[in-house]
């Protein structure tokens, strides 16, 4: 589906290019649809457990300890953040109907993107701190 | 008192190998939360977070990465190759020297070092290797060399410090790199003919005028998409994000019907590495961006600012000294959080210097360079390693020359503005 996402944006400004058509709503829809990719592509990651982190100091602790550490971290900004504050944006922007200029999109439903990906970040460091606890035990 | 809350938080994060991307948020939300009611900053930092990543300059670097990626499996890199052999060949320690050029050449169409060095890398140090030059060396040339791709343009790094700088002009950036890019060249290939003379490396044998046509012939597909990509923005026909997705296209014409390297499953493939790429990177761009709203908010930039022109007023000492915390930063972080992070903090004192913005760029982007080629955090020093077959200790020694040339370019770019403001100055 992301993959899909890719060859839409760059069909878009390619047939804009091409088309001599500087149309500006391809633009509007790049950038939202820019927005879902990097924050759904971000949720994938930490299932994959493959973000940027710095390990030299890390290795050195426990590694269950340092990962269910590391997971309650993650847990907590997703969930505070990206769930309650996305939420409260995004019910504040659908009660002020803020609409895009171009395509008339509810600017409610683009920010969406935010309280749900940060749902699907909290349910894989949840799932990644089981994990390790599960690990304890065996 | 906000300025340590916010280092605290974020250095322990970091320590406890949380993603880069989450403790930048957590240490800004930590932050934001000693001055606002709880609601009120979750919600401001998801604002600022989806408008951090509402931009179309920001599409470029999906884009670029896709491109270079593409290049990276395309049959590219041996073309380059091939060509820079016939160019430079045939002098003493010759490879070191094709080595080097076609990862400039790389570097500069794809504008991703990684894939310079292990497209190019993967297939010159096994050759190298063969023709008796040591593997360390070349280990170590391949990771340098590769750098220059940062700096010389079309380059992400680039893109996403005009970003962070709100406003330099990527076009100038860009035009600004291809000098400190070619003398960070000149540079590791003194510090190569020195070495090969010492040690007698082999030199090829000479190109015919027809081998050297024939591999030129062979290589222009792909040197045609530099010219298309920075002629169209240079002179105006496309901004960076259109030509990025122009590259996408033609580097998928090159790589799959031209070239017929790569299958349409592997497409899909490379497309799906190239989403994991970008959502790494653009996540860290998002937090970065809340976090520097946060930092201005509280004032901290200008707090650090007259902390350290408390220090020293002298425009000389400043820059040695953030290039000296730069060079730090670069060893433990890689580039893209390092830019994030530090340009909102240092951009501000450097214009208060009267240094221009895109100059600063330039020096930040080479400063974090040299940061990749070393333990324990450099990924071009992975790359390198990986695709030589060698130990990271193995590499160190024969990086040590080339670091000091690099850092004799770096601190010439620093101190004479002109290397990278003249060709931008042309522009105007």
């Amino acid at each position: 589906m992301m993959g899909i996402l890719l060859v839409d944006v760059c069909w878009q400004v390619f047939s804009r290019y091409v088309l001599q058509n500087p149309s500006s709503f391809t633009d509007e829809l790049a950038r939202f649809l820019l927005i879902w990719l990097t924050l759904f592509g971000a949720a994938f990651l930490v299932g994959q457990k493959e973000h940027l982190a710095i390990e030299i100091l890390s290795n050195k602790l426990n590694p269950k300890i340092q990962a269910i550490l590391m997971n309650s971290s993650v847990l907590v900004f997703a969930f505070s953040v990206m769930v309650v504050g996305g939420l409260i944006l995004v019910s504040t922007i659908l009660e002020l109907e803020q609409r895009s200029p171009n395509l008339q999109i509810p600017m409610g439903y683009v920010y969406l993107a935010i309280p749900l990906s940060g749902t699907l970040i909290s349910y894989f460091s949840v799932m990644n701190i089981i994990h390790s606890i599960k690990g304890e035990l065996e | 008192m906000e300025v340590v809350i916010l280092i605290i938080v974020f250095i322990i994060l970091l320590a406890l190998g949380v993603p880069i991307a989450f403790s930048i948020g957590l240490a800004s939300i930590s932050t934001l939360i000693v001055s606002m009611e709880p609601s009120i900053a979750f919600a401001t930092m998801a604002q600022r977070m989806a408008t951090g990543l509402d931009s179309f300059a920001l599409l470029a670097i999906p884009f670029f990465i896709l491109a270079g990626q593409l290049m990276n499996r395309g049959g590219i890199a041996n073309r380059l190759i091939n060509f820079a052999r016939t160019l430079v060949g045939v002098f003493p320690g010759g490879l070191i020297y094709v080595n080097i050029v076609a990862c400039v050449l790389f570097g500069a169409i794809s504008g991703s070092a990684a894939a310079a060095a292990s497209a190019i890398g993967g297939f010159m140090i096994p050759k190298m290797e063969k023709e008796g030059y040591p593997k360390p060396f070349s280990a170590a040339i391949n990771i340098t060399a590769s750098t220059t791709g940062l700096v010389i343009p079309p380059s992400n790094v680039l893109i996403i410090y005009s970003l962070a700088s709100g406003g330099a002009s990527i076009t100038a950036l860009f035009v600004a790199g291809y000098i400190p890019g070619i003398l960070m060249a000149i540079g590791l290939i003194g510090v190569s003919y020195v070495y090969a003379l010492k040690n007698g490396l082999p030199r090829e044998k000479a190109s015919t005028v027809k081998e050297m046509v024939h591999a030129l012939g062979e290589a222009i597909p792909s040197l045609l998409l530099l010219i298309i990509v920075m002629g169209g923005i240079i002179g105006g026909i496309f901004t960076a994000t259109e030509a990025s997705a122009i590259a996408v296209v033609y580097t998928m014409l090159l790589a799959m019907v031209f070239y017929k390297e790569v299958r349409l499953n592997q497409f899909f493939e490379i497309m799906f590495e190239a989403v994991k790429t970008t959502s790494i990177v653009l996540i860290l761009v998002s937090t970065s961006i809340a976090m520097s709203w946060v930092m201005s908010f509280e004032n901290i930039p200008q707090d650090l600012s007259s902390f350290l022109l408390s220090v020293s007023d002298n425009k000389i000492v400043i820059l040695l000294i953030m290039n000296l915390i730069l060079l730090f930063v670069g060893i433990f972080m890689d580039i893209t959080p390092a830019v994030l992070i530090f340009t909102p903090i240092f951009l501000p004192i450097a214009t208060n210097l009267g240094v221009d913005p895109v100059h600063f760029g330039i020096i930040m982007v080479m400063n974090l360079c040299i940061g990749l080629c070393t333990p324990p955090v450099g990924s071009l020093l992975f790359v390198g390693v990986s695709v030589a077959k060698i130990k990271i200790e193995d590499v160190l020694k024969p990086l040590v020359p080339l670091f000091l040339v690099l850092l004799i370019v770096l601190m010439m770019v620093t101190y004479i503005p002109e290397l990278s403001l003249f060709l931008p100055g042309l522009l105007d």
